[in-house]
């Protein structure tokens, strides 16, 4: 029974390791920016994000995004130094142990214009024991479209403190994008898609399906 | 003075890409032919016309601190005028994010003008400009210097102007005040001086605008000239010209009407229709042809649930090439196929969120209309898209 356990283990070891093995790299020493200084200037703020245990897959991939886009070694070093300045505030907004991947969200959502409380906010209003990326960047997202943020944090807060799952909020991304595009206001597809959530939430039998996922945990 | 018009468009042109994320260095060579008249020459006060051929080069370098223009023009009027003209600026914004940007340059030109005599000129000019995202004004001034035949001549101008963009429209508004010794240049315009020592001056009032679509434009100038002292005239002058882009390296470009005389640059009045060819070269070609690029972007859900298929369509000309990146691509291009009359890209993701653009012949990304869009931090834009 042991065996059985460790061979899947292992195998997932060795998995991850190869997927995290171009990305290690790409961080480290082949970062195709021709310009030396700017490579270094990267490399070094790759390498203090590391020190500071932040994630530096956001920074190797903002600098390829900068090198595909033709940028001056200028905007690649400034782009690169204000993601990680991001990722530190975003850590700190979503303690105590956010993960990688949540303290990337949190980081983009400063990106699109996200207030830092309301970072925090979102973090607060989500159990502790569940990832926060999905809220984040649904809240990105519908921030990016225009929608005041005051207004999407409260529609979103709303839903989870009904225990909404990461999914329903992540369809209320995509449906108010397809409204959107069929011609709605941003904020009137917001308004229209959350209560759509909302009264699926409210009915006794989505309750009870959604409860065990989705519900806060008892304080 | 149609070359320094064009480099007055390219500049403010340069100022509202000022961002430079996507600037690179750029080569145009020109050649074309032109019809010229002169209102005071000819053997009928200027209904003589005379064939003329027109050859330019243009050259950008940009870097991370300044731009420099350089160009260069030959002109040959059958038994009226040659002349060879050279320019070079250098574009200085004040740091990366300050609206203030500086222009200095320098020209200089020989040329052999019948009726105005041979000679040359040189002038240099400086122009301080103030730059928004959709605005932007300036002053500057200019000194120069024309030898014609054994005589030498003093000019000078002062200019303020201001250009906003309304969409596809752009518009400038400038006055500029002249003063030069340069009798001879004002009599070739068949004008009447009231002494032939000068000093002449005149204040010109120029209104441009300009529709752009992708890299096509069409412009048309509108000078009104008032003699201040020395002379007592009035003018009016309507100049037009075209930009279309035929590839993404060949443009054709045409244009009439009238130039008024250049004191600054030594460059006499003439009605002139024009059209010619520019060939781009250089490491990377303009974007062509931005407007007929329509991208979309949609999920279509995994069956099972958690992730999607990305589907990004663009409605592009076929002999296009057309690319996607992301961050699911480590923002390494991506071609897309052909399907119909689409380009279309399908890409298995996990849920999450992803930033996305599409670029046609190496031009800017761009994001799919339908998306979110978020700032990059290198001047442009990405499309945003959340997985569920």
């Amino acid at each position: 029974m042991n065996m059985h356990r460790r061979v899947p283990t292992l195998v997932a070891l060795v998995l991850a390791s190869v997927s995290a093995a171009p990305l290690l790299a790409q961080g480290t020493s082949v970062l195709p920016i021709a310009d030396v200084k700017t490579r270094s200037a990267v490399q070094r703020e790759i390498a203090r994000a590391e020190s500071k245990g932040l994630p530096t897959q956001p920074l190797v991939a903002k600098a390829m995004e900068g090198v595909t886009k033709q940028a001056t070694g200028e905007q690649i070093r400034d782009a690169v130094s204000s993601l990680a300045k991001r990722l530190e505030q975003a850590r700190a907004l979503l303690a105590p142990s956010p993960s990688a991947a949540e303290v990337a969200s949190g980081a983009d959502a400063l990106r699109a214009g996200v207030p830092a409380p309301m970072v925090k906010k979102i973090r607060a209003a989500w159990p502790a024991d569940q990832s926060v990326v999905m809220p984040l960047d649904v809240m990105t997202e519908l921030v990016a479209r225009g929608i005041p943020a005051s207004r999407a944090l409260e529609r979103l807060t709303s839903l989870m403190a009904k225990g909404a799952t990461p999914s329903q909020i992540a369809a209320l991304g995509s449906s108010v994008q397809s409204d959107v595009a069929a011609g709605l206001a941003p904020d009137a597809a917001l308004e229209v898609r959350a209560r759509g959530v909302m009264s699926l939430l409210n009915s006794p039998a989505a309750g009870a399906s959604l409860a065990p996922t989705g519900q806060r945990p008892p304080r | 003075m149609i070359r320094h018009a064009a480099l007055g468009l390219l500049l403010i042109g340069a100022a509202t890409r000022s961002v430079a994320a996507q600037a690179l260095p750029e080569v145009r060579l020109e050649a074309g032919a032109a019809r010229l008249r002169q209102p005071g020459l000819g053997a009928r006060g200027g209904e003589e016309a005379s064939d003329a051929a027109l050859f330019g080069i243009f050259w950008r370098l940009p870097t991370e601190r300044w731009t420099l223009y350089t160009s260069g023009n030959l002109t040959y009027a059958r038994d009226s005028l040659a002349a060879a003209q050279g320019v070079a600026a250098l574009s200085l914004p004040w740091g990366r994010r300050s609206n203030f940007r500086t222009d200095l340059g320098v020209a200089g030109a020989v040329f052999s003008l019948s009726g105005a005599g041979d000679g040359g000129n040189t002038n240099g000019f400086a122009r301080q400009h103030y730059v928004l995202e959709n605005g932007g004004a300036w002053g500057g001034a200019t000194a120069a210097t024309t030898l014609r035949g054994t005589r030498w001549n003093a000019a000078s101008a002062f200019d303020l102007g201001g250009w906003s963009r309304f969409g596809f429209l752009y518009g400038s508004l400038s006055l500029s005040r002249l003063y030069a010794t340069d009798a001879l240049l004002f009599e070739t315009a068949g004008l009447l001086l009231e002494n032939e020592s000068g000093p002449f001056e005149f204040q010109d009032a120029q209104l441009v605008l300009q529709l752009r679509g992708g890299p096509h434009d069409i412009t048309a100038s509108l000078t009104r000239r008032q003699t201040i002292a020395g002379a007592e005239f009035s003018q009016n002058a309507l100049y037009g010209s075209a930009t279309l882009q035929l590839t993404d390296r060949v443009a054709l470009i045409g244009g009439a009407g009238r130039q008024l005389a250049d004191p600054v640059r030594g460059l006499p009045q003439a009605d002139i229709i024009t059209a010619s060819l520019r060939v781009s070269l250089g490491p990377k070609p303009l974007p062509v042809m931005q407007r007929s690029t329509i991208a979309d972007a949609t999920v279509e859900p995994l069956a099972g649930g958690g992730g999607g298929e990305l589907v990004v369509r663009v409605f592009s000309a076929e002999w296009l090439e057309v690319e996607v990146a992301g961050d699911f691509s480590e923002w390494r291009p991506v071609p897309m196929e052909r399907e119909g009359s689409y380009w279309v890209a399908r890409i298995r993701l996990r849920s999450g969120k992803y930033h996305i653009g599409v670029r046609t012949n190496q031009g800017p990304w761009r994001a799919p209309r339908n998306l979110a869009r978020v700032r990059d931090d290198f001047g442009g834009e990405s499309g945003l898209i959340v997985v569920p």
